[in-house]
């Protein structure tokens, strides 16, 4: 069957996968500290095609596209005053850290509440941790200093919902909370806003249900020279 | 394709809380002692698509929760009456309800009912009890800042205490402006300094500009959600008429 059919379709298939991650960003345009998600699209392995009877070549041929890893935009995003002082924001692109059933997770949400047992909890109920990893006590007052949270440095930390991420954290390489590292500062009564930037995302949007449709006519076009071959060839005075 | 459609889809149902919560607030903007609430979104689970060795991965939208309520300090009104009292800082009146059991609150519009014993509006009583003695007024009465009630001439009547509890966040709401304590809130326990006013009570929290401007944009999310879902739509369509 014609190759191109399966170039087309191949372009389709990608573009459902950017429109469903573009769905999701969308979703969580107000969810602090998201990071959008993008899939890169790259073509599939080029083929050389020759002439078999000289030996000729006569040019490459891409076999459609491929989808790439999911990476996830780590970018800071902006910060937005909420005046709750139990809300915190990373400046820089260090992380909190959270303990888990699973573990020790990563988040840069920084929404917090506090527990029955007067912790600093995460909105989901999970402790926040300090930078030697031991859970944080709220003051009488109801406050937590800044510089009390830990910030982690977690290199190509992976998405894993609910706010948090998987990873290790590189050691010695922390800056410590409050005060001015190269991971970041953490900032009081703060929330890092969603990365997800609406209009870009609505942009993208329009643009991958275009090429989706395009991909559609690409192989209509190629269906209707099949069906031309099909029924039209052999046939006499042309018609069929 | 059809996961993109679901995500958009939980994306407004969070979206939705979120207005809910800013009606909530501004149904309140005036009700003494409210606090506007506080509203944490998350995203949820992501689903791993392994294709051709890479994995690419796609979320499943995100989630809203009430996280507790702002506990900054409502603006302090003076009144003038005798028995509305405010608290400045943290801190709640303790109630006993017609059913036996205590709720707190910070709505300080205190009356005295038939038997002189302070009650909220409702007629849940102050706890512990304050009776004013017979021909002793309302007016004549002095509420110190640390809730030690005197009547004339310094005789004493009674102390007001105020509790806190571990996790103001996990109140939950009762009738009226009451809260309760559950597992999660903690137990309520003695305030170490309690600073009461009295002729005053404090204002709603609630800044009906903010509320105003969160209403926009959770508006403008919602139908940025809805348009996604369109699309989502349209390109279903478009592979149904692949074969035309």
């Amino acid at each position: 069957m014609d190759l191109g059919l399966f170039i087309a379709a191949s372009g389709m298939v990608a573009e459902q996968t950017r429109q469903d991650q573009l769905s999701n960003d969308l979703a969580n345009a107000s969810t602090p500290g998201y990071k959008p998600d993008a899939t890169p699209q790259q073509s599939f392995g080029e083929i050389l095609l020759r002439n078999s009877a000289t030996g000729r070549t006569i040019g490459s041929l891409n076999t459609g596209v491929a989808l790439g890893k999911t990476y996830t935009d780590m970018a800071p995003a902006g910060m937005q005053s909420t005046g709750e002082p139990l809300d915190f924001g990373i400046v820089g692109t260090g992380f909190f850290g959270v303990q888990t059933p699973e573990g020790t997770r990563y988040t840069r949400d920084g929404q917090f509440t506090t527990s029955a047992q007067g912790l600093l909890v995460t909105a989901t109920g999970q402790n926040v941790l300090n930078q030697s990893g031991t859970p944080i006590k709220v003051a009488a007052d109801g406050t937590v200093p800044a510089s009390a949270l830990g910030v982690f440095n977690v290199p190509g930390a992976v998405k894993q919902g609910e706010n948090l991420f998987a990873g290790t954290a590189a050691t010695g390489a922390s800056g410590a909370g409050g005060s001015s590292g190269a991971l970041g500062t953490v900032r009081q009564g703060v929330l890092e806003e969603s990365g997800v930037n609406p209009t870009t995302a609505m942009v993208e949007m329009v643009g991958s249900l275009r090429t989706f449709q395009s991909g559609q006519q690409a192989i209509q076009a190629i269906d209707q020279t099949l069906q031309a071959a099909a029924t039209q060839v052999g046939s006499m005075n042309g018609s069929s | 394709m059809l996961e993109g459609m679901y995500a958009a889809a939980a994306g407004m149902a969070a979206q939705q809380q979120q207005i809910d919560a800013i009606g909530n607030d501004l149904a309140n903007a005036s009700t003494t002692g409210y606090k506007a609430e506080r509203v944490g979104f998350r995203d949820l689970l992501y689903n791993q698509i392994d294709q051709a060795g890479t994995t690419t991965s796609a979320g499943a939208g995100a989630a809203a929760q009430v996280m507790g309520a702002n506990q900054a300090q409502g603006a302090v009104q003076s009144t003038g009456d005798p028995l509305d009292l405010a608290i400045e800082g943290p801190g709640y009146f303790t109630v006993k309800r017609a059913d036996g059991s205590t709720a707190l609150t910070r709505d300080g519009a205190f009356e005295v009912d038939a038997q002189g014993r302070m009650s909220t509006a409702e007629g849940d009583l102050v706890q512990p009890p304050i009776t004013l003695p017979k021909g002793v007024s309302p007016s004549e009465i002095a509420i110190a800042p640390d809730g030690k009630v005197t009547g004339p001439a310094g005789r004493a009547i009674g102390q007001i205490t105020l509790v806190e509890v571990a996790s103001p966040d996990h109140l939950l709401a009762a009738s009226g402006s009451l809260l309760t304590t559950n597992a999660a809130s903690g137990a309520p326990r003695p305030l170490a300094t309690a600073k009461i006013q009295q002729g005053a009570l404090e204002g709603s929290n609630v800044d009906t500009a903010t509320e105003m401007v969160k209403m926009i944009s959770t508006q403008r999310s919602y139908q940025l959600e809805s348009s996604a879902i369109q699309d989502e739509n349209q390109m279903l369509s478009i592979a149904n008429q692949l074969r035309s």
